[in-house]
């Protein structure tokens, strides 16, 4: 059947082009193979230039596979086709176009095709350059490509569905599989659910949306790389010689996926209310510990490159690493996380195919690891107590312990899976939960590491190989002198007392001054050959300001309403609309809300304290001067629900970050129709009382109108009673009210007079006494109190230390990546 | 004893010391009744929002008091210590991080599951559609 208006030739031809990039895959892994198998002489016996040719022709119809793939995904989602699921899911017609890339990886197919992507890129540098390795690091690569490109197939084998298309149509949906609807050929004029989707998560409406995944997918494609050339090290035998072309990779992926689980710190700092930039959530360890392991594997290759020998642990932390994203991306994307973190995937139906990826590649590589193990050289001797091998090994041992911890703790839904109580095997009564004060446990268990790894960075420059001279040790005196100067100086003026902070910041300063001194004065402040120093000295202050921002980070929004015992009060501060509250340092006022596009955007002045004030009757107001304005908001998203987003200003020297925790979101014509609990009051003519805060409430005369009596009892039988009053405001301003009140019988009719400009109503209950008091209540409208919003603002000190650092690291990075280059460039002219 | 020995050793007993001590500060999950009887105690009960039952929020002390059902279907009322979470009402599960005292559970934390927000939810209900979209002709 032919369907009216439906891109069905599109979804067919990406469908195709994920076919190509899988059976290009599959084709250039089987060439690759054959190569990577035979021995060196055999490839010099029969110069298969036919099999590389072939196996590269291959690789060249799976990068248009992949090409395709996107340009499809990338035209669907521009055009808003919504009739394709992945569009409706996550597109709509009102979302900004800049916003189209992050649309395209909010999705796990739209994810794993930019993994796809970016392997495949690199895929080609290696081809270009990795000469005799091509064969076996591009069938390993094939092998992972194969894996990966499975997982957009969206095919079923029987029951088995292998891989979730990108361009699966609603009508093909399984769930909508013969519903009469989908036998309409013009179903998309006639449903409107299809003229619009679902939009994107508003979360991820930031720029640094658009820039993060792919950033931190490329540095988890440049993890592949070293695990390439390990395997093919492994079968090829060439246990040491690997690391040479391996190194340059290895520093790019520590310095790509470092930037970018930075800019994911970036983001969560700019664009979500947890208030920091890191929160040690499941999603945030899983890539960060790929990246300790990276940098470990990093360092150890440098040694096995130096010394030619004991290779083993090099190899196993450059497969580590790979696998580690691996199992990263099983923990996001399986759904096992679920109650653990905020920001992990849906579970697709994909966790046999990923369990199957994870499990293939880590027995395949551990196993051919240990196979090889035994035939890989030993060290002939110990490495020397003042070498830089040995100190290397020191560290990279600590990462390793570091990364261990990290993954433990957050593999703890694993373990509820496997042992506990419903697991496979139950080896537990209950279920285990993560730490509950996670910030609390990571820190206090990572900081010793961090320690030992700053130590180690300020003692690098310092060491050689083989052994160090004592008079290059000597050279450290001079920064380890002015870290003790600068380290009192900096905890005394931040007021940083506990022993575990002071120490770490000593040893990161100590870290930072060796390394700068190092290049200063040791290298001259030259570009190419301070990478290791620019990187070293980067990372201590990314230690530093993460360190000082945090340990010093300060909420000055304290809410001092006493509560409850059991409460601290809170960190939010009441803001009434147009009042000005003092927020030490700051005084803060909440001018009033606007609607910007979706945002709902609360507009607030902060104040600094001109002058000291002369005294209290001065009035404060004119010794305050205008600081700085912040607009934190609220988008509004009716569909997936509406997101704060704090506002930030930045100083050289600290952050104002601030978010509306609570806002009254209703209409004006919700928010005005109740009123409040009532109040009672009884007075007598000539009293006056206090009516909610505000108004002055006057007895003057209360009139009997008529009475009557039954004359066998003498009860009353008939009254009609006027109570005059006047309200007072407090501007002076009288309002007259007169109360009626009627008896008949029993029944007794006292209606509310309200006064609607001033949004109170009063009713007039009856004479109470023989005195004369009478009982009045009274109601104010839910809208006469003021609008007011609660906020959360702290102050980060010094956290521009932690961006700067994170920059210098990923420069740094990159210059040793480059140094590489350089050097092989230059052997090759000679 | 060779150098690398020893540093083994030490970096056995370093991780050994690592995992006990994250042992120790996992929390459980638990229901209602087994955090009333360790009651000073830190726990993490998986709950869901009871609908019925009245929810207030004290804005001037930011004070969220609710109610909640468990996994085993028991009630308990909860205070929390911040402004109500966006779109609370809307929440398909709550884990809860706190402690019980005599008057109420305390959460220090909610993670809420929404049905639309991470979760793609389950696409276009096909049902909804046909039924509200009946060609009139």
């Amino acid at each position: 059947m032919h369907y009216l208006g439906e891109h069905s030739f599109w979804s067919l031809l990406g469908r195709l082009f994920v076919a190509l990039s899988f059976a290009g895959a599959l084709v250039a892994a089987f060439f690759y193979g054959i190569q990577a198998f035979r021995t060196p002489e055999e490839r010099e016996e029969r110069p298969a230039l036919g099999v590389r040719g072939a196996a590269r022709w291959a690789y060249g119809l799976h990068s248009i596979g992949v090409l395709g793939t996107i340009a499809v995904l990338f035209i669907a989602l521009f055009n808003h086709w919504f009739e394709f699921d992945y569009v409706w899911r996550h597109s709509s017609l009102d979302m900004p176009m800049q916003y189209i890339a992050s649309c395209f990886w909010e999705g796990q197919e739209g994810s794993f095709l930019l993994w796809l992507t970016w392997h495949m890129i690199l895929g080609w540098v290696l081809i270009r350059t990795a000469k005799t390795w091509e064969y076996g690091t591009l069938f390993a690569l094939s092998l992972v490509q194969l894996f990966l490109a499975s997982m957009l197939l969206g095919i079923y084998l029987g029951d088995l569905k292998l891989g979730s298309s990108p361009f699966i149509l609603i009508r093909e949906l399984p769930d909508n599989i013969g519903l009469p609807w989908t036998q309409m050929s013009d179903y998309l004029m006639r449903i409107p659910a299809f003229r619009d989707g679902q939009g994107l998560n508003p979360l991820l409406q930031n720029y640094w949306m658009v820039i993060h995944p792919p950033t931190l997918f490329l540095g988890f494609a440049a993890v592949t790389i070293p695990f390439l050339f390990a395997m093919t090290g492994l079968w090829e035998k060439r246990y040491t010689e690997w690391v040479q072309p391996a190194l340059p990779w290895t520093f790019f992926g520590i310095s790509i996926l470092g930037t970018g689980i930075l800019m994911g710190g970036a983001w969560a700092y700019e664009a979500l209310s947890f208030g920091g930039f890191w929160a040690w959530d499941p999603v945030e360890n899983s890539s960060l510990v790929p990246w300790l392991t990276l940098v470990a594997a990093g360092h150890l290759m440098m040694v096995v490159k130096h010394k030619k020998t004991a290779p083993a642990t090099a190899i196993f932390l450059a497969l580590l690493s790979f696998l580690l994203v691996l199992y990263s991306t099983f923990l996001t994307r399986s759904g096992i996380l679920g109650d653990t973190s905020v920001h992990a995937f849906v579970d697709l139906g994909l966790n046999g195919q990923l369990l199957a990826l994870l499990g293939f590649f880590t027995l395949g590589s551990l196993g051919i690891f240990f196979w090889h193990q035994r035939k890989m050289p030993k060290s002939p001797s110990e490495d020397a107590f003042s070498s830089r091998e040995f100190w290397m090994f020191i560290g990279s041992l600590t990462l390793l312990l570091s990364a261990a911890q990290i993954t433990f703790s957050t593999s703890i839904p694993v373990f509820n899976k496997l042992i506990g109580p419903e697991g496979l095997i139950p080896l537990l009564a209950t279920q285990l939960a993560p730490p509950a004060d996670a910030a609390q446990h990571y820190n206090s268990l990572q900081i010793p590491f961090a320690l030992i790894i700053s130590v180690l960075m300020g003692i690098a420059p310092f060491l050689r190989w083989k052994e160090t001279p004592k008079e290059l040790a000597r050279r450290a005196v001079l920064s380890a002198l002015l870290t003790v100067v600068l380290t009192a100086l900096v905890a005394w003026g931040l007021e940083l007392t506990a022993i575990l902070y002071v120490a770490l910041l000593a040893t990161a300063i100590f870290a930072f001054l060796a390394n700068a001194d190092y290049w200063l004065r040791f290298l001259r402040g030259k570009w190419t050959a301070g990478g290791m120093a620019l990187a070293h000295l980067g990372f201590a202050l990314v230690l530093i300001g993460a360190l000082i921002s945090n340990a010093k980070k300060e909420a000055i929004s304290t809410n001092i309403t006493f509560i409850h015992k059991d409460f601290p009060s809170n960190e939010n501060i009441l803001l009434p609309l147009g009042d000005t509250v003092s927020m030490f340092p700051y005084y803060v006022s909440w001018r009033g809300e606007r609607m910007e596009g979706h945002n709902r955007l609360f507009d607030v002045d902060f104040y600094e304290v001109d002058k000291p004030l002369a005294s209290w009757a001065d009035g404060e107001r004119k010794h305050l001067k205008p600081s700085f304005q912040l607009q934190p908001f609220i988008q509004m998203n009716a569909r997936m629900g509406n997101v704060r987003e704090p506002s930030t200003q930045h100083f050289w020297n600290r952050d104002i970050y601030t978010y509306v925790s609570y806002a009254d979101l209703r209409s004006e014509s919700e928010k005005s129709g109740d009123w409040k609990e009532p109040m009672e009051a009884s007075l007598k003519t000539g009293d006056e009382v206090f009516l909610f805060n505000t108004y002055l409430l006057h007895g003057d005369t209360l009139v009997v109108q008529d009475a009557a009596f039954d004359p066998a009892t003498g009860e009353l039988t008939h009254l009609d009673l006027a109570l005059s009053l006047t309200l007072k405001g407090m501007d002076g301003t009288r309002y007259p009210i007169v109360l009626p009140y009627h008896l008949d019988g029993n029944n007794v009719e006292n209606v509310e007079v309200e006064l609607a400009d001033l949004g109170i109503k009063i009713r007039f209950d009856g004479v109470k006494d023989e005195a004369g008091t009478y009982g009045i209540t009274a109601w104010e409208k839910k809208s006469n109190d003021p609008p007011f919003i609660l906020m959360q603002a702290f102050i980060f000190p010094y956290i521009n230390l932690l961006w700067l650092g994170s920059i210098l690291m990923g420069v740094g990075s990159l210059l040793a990546v480059w140094k590489r280059i350089y050097r092989s460039l230059n052997e090759g002219k000679k | 004893m060779k150098r690398s020995s020893i540093v083994l050793l030490a970096v056995v007993a370093l991780l050994i010391g690592a995992l006990l001590v994250t042992l120790q500060d996992a929390s459980v999950y638990a229901t209602f009744e087994m955090a009333k009887k360790q009651q000073p105690e830190t726990v993490t009960v998986v709950a869901t929002l009871d609908l019925e039952a009245p929810m207030d929020f004290d804005p001037k002390g930011s004070i969220l008091t609710f109610q909640a059902i468990d996994k085993e279907g028991q009630h308990a009322t909860v205070r929390y210590n911040q402004p109500k979470p966006t779109d609370f009402e809307r929440s398909e599960e709550i884990t809860l991080t706190g402690h019980f005292t005599d008057s109420a559970f305390i959460a220090t934390e909610i993670l809420m599951k929404c049905p639309s927000k991470y979760t793609d939810g389950e696409g276009v209900n096909p049902d909804i559609i046909y039924t509200d979209n009946q060609p009139s002709s």
